[in-house]
């Protein structure tokens, strides 16, 4: 875990990402934050030397069910992760420093017909983390959890909040 | 006091809470017609000063404002429409019970509030695209389905954290976990709170079988599948959803009967989400104007 240097908490902005947003923020004395994942991914990227950092809240994985109609990029993964890469190259992190979080990907018990997003979207995450060469540094996927996530924008430290638990940082 | 008395004291203590959502059933009937009796819907709504003043800020507000000022119940009525109006009635009328921070179900303030919403408005949606029921019941069972866990923390029971921490390493599910210790569980509690509110039997239905729809009567199994989808989809949403929104088993035999598919459901979700936005902010203020 990355040491904070300055400033007091009350000093830190915060950003917040709604569910199919993507935010980007240079400052490094700002929280990124999105509520509630559910069975959706959020990632969070992070350039720590150039301290520019983004969090994605990606609900589906494969933007190829709304064919041929109007998509927001970030709802899915397939086209959310390459705009989130972009966008933070454009803001000057380097390719090669971006370290990636992955958080989300809740399920219902035993479902095994039915509401499998959280699964889904973990799977295709592996295979875009794969092809798309990420650096993932921490996973926090899967089981009966609805995740809040707040990316310290000056370490890259991930605060991760579940109901009824103290918040941990990932 | 044993299990039933205790049961009947948390029904009880909700009594005490102000504007109870008792209206709705009657709301419901007047707006579901093609001609609402404006009169009698006036009277309604001026019995409750926040639904009151919910409404004439609705028909005044940047979307619904003409020119004209609207400063009484009867032209907002007529404004509005009904479907509208029933909606603001919906969500003014629970919306207000729903925002306390509430005990073992690890909610913060607001969040029982955004999943009942999101119930809603997946039932709203699932409601038509498929033939079984209409959209506006659809979408006050959805808003009403889990009064029960409010009541239940309403009444700030202590065994309730008992029920959180024992979940899942004693109890697979959170429905077992309450019956086990507190003796009855929520379902129990929203069924004796809507026959208390005279809701009409379907919804009383839906409060009590939603989480098992295979045992619900056969009259009222359709929108109680409805609403077990609709729930289940919400919690894929994320909004509100606490610490027991996962321990629950899908019916999968009900909701394949119904005519529900996986992909029909994941296709309609960026619909339910553009809706969802439209009344809750990414911060997660919910807004009803």
């Amino acid at each position: 875990m990355a040491q904070r240097q300055q400033p007091l908490e009350d000093q830190m902005r915060t950003l917040v990402v709604g569910v199919a947003d993507f935010k980007i923020s240079t400052d490094p004395f700002t929280y990124i934050v999105t509520f509630a994942l559910g069975s959706c991914l959020g990632i969070t990227f992070h350039d720590e030397k150039n301290h520019v950092g983004g969090l994605l809240h990606a609900m589906l994985p494969n933007s190829s069910i709304r064919e041929g109609q109007k998509i927001r990029p970030p709802m899915f993964l397939d086209t959310g992760l390459p705009l989130a890469l972009e966008a933070m190259v454009r803001a000057g992190a380097k390719r090669d420093q971006i370290r990636c979080k992955v958080f989300g990907g809740a399920e219902l018990m035993l479902s095994d017909k039915f509401f499998r997003i959280g699964s889904k979207n973990i799977d295709m995450f592996y295979q875009l983390s794969d092809s798309l060469a990420l650096d993932v540094v921490a996973w926090e996927v899967s089981g009966r959890v609805n995740r809040t996530i707040r990316l310290d924008n000056q370490t890259g430290d991930v605060l991760v909040k579940v109901p009824s638990k103290p918040e941990f940082i990932r | 006091m044993n299990k039933a008395a205790e049961m009947q004291a948390v029904v009880e203590m909700t009594r005490s809470i102000p504007c109870a959502p008792a209206i709705l059933p009657k709301l419901l009937k007047l707006t579901e017609g093609s001609a609402a009796d404006i009169g009698e819907l006036e009277t309604l709504i001026t019995m409750d000063t926040g639904l009151a003043t919910s409404v004439l800020r609705t028909a005044n507000s940047a979307y619904f404002g003409n020119a004209s000022r609207c400063d009484n119940i009867a032209d907002a009525v007529l404004r509005l429409g009904s479907k509208t109006l029933y909606r603001i009635a919906a969500n003014t009328l629970t919306g207000r019970w729903l925002v306390h921070p509430l005990r073992g179900y690890g909610w913060e303030p607001g969040d029982l509030c955004r999943h009942s919403l999101c119930v809603a408005i997946c039932a709203e949606v699932f409601a038509g695209m498929t033939n079984l029921a209409d959209t506006s019941t659809a979408y006050t069972a959805g808003l009403i389905h889990d009064l029960g866990k409010f009541a239940l923390a309403y009444a700030n029971l202590s065994a309730l954290d008992d029920v959180a921490s024992r979940v899942p390493n004693e109890y697979a599910t959170w429905r077992e976990a309450e019956n086990a210790i507190l003796g009855y569980d929520s379902s129990q509690v929203t069924k004796a709170l809507l026959e208390n509110w005279g809701f009409p039997s379907a919804f009383i239905s839906v409060g009590f079988y939603y989480q098992s729809p295979s045992l619900a009567p056969d009259v009222d199994k359709p929108l109680v599948t409805l609403i077990h989808a609709a729930k289940h989809a919400a919690s894929q949403l994320g909004y509100g959803v606490g610490a027991d929104g996962y321990y629950y088993e899908p019916d999968e035999k009900c909701l394949t009967e119904a005519g529900f598919t996986e992909d029909q459901m994941e296709a309609a979700l960026p619909e339910i989400l553009s809706s969802m936005q439209r009344f809750v902010a990414p911060d997660g203020v919910v807004h009803f104007n």
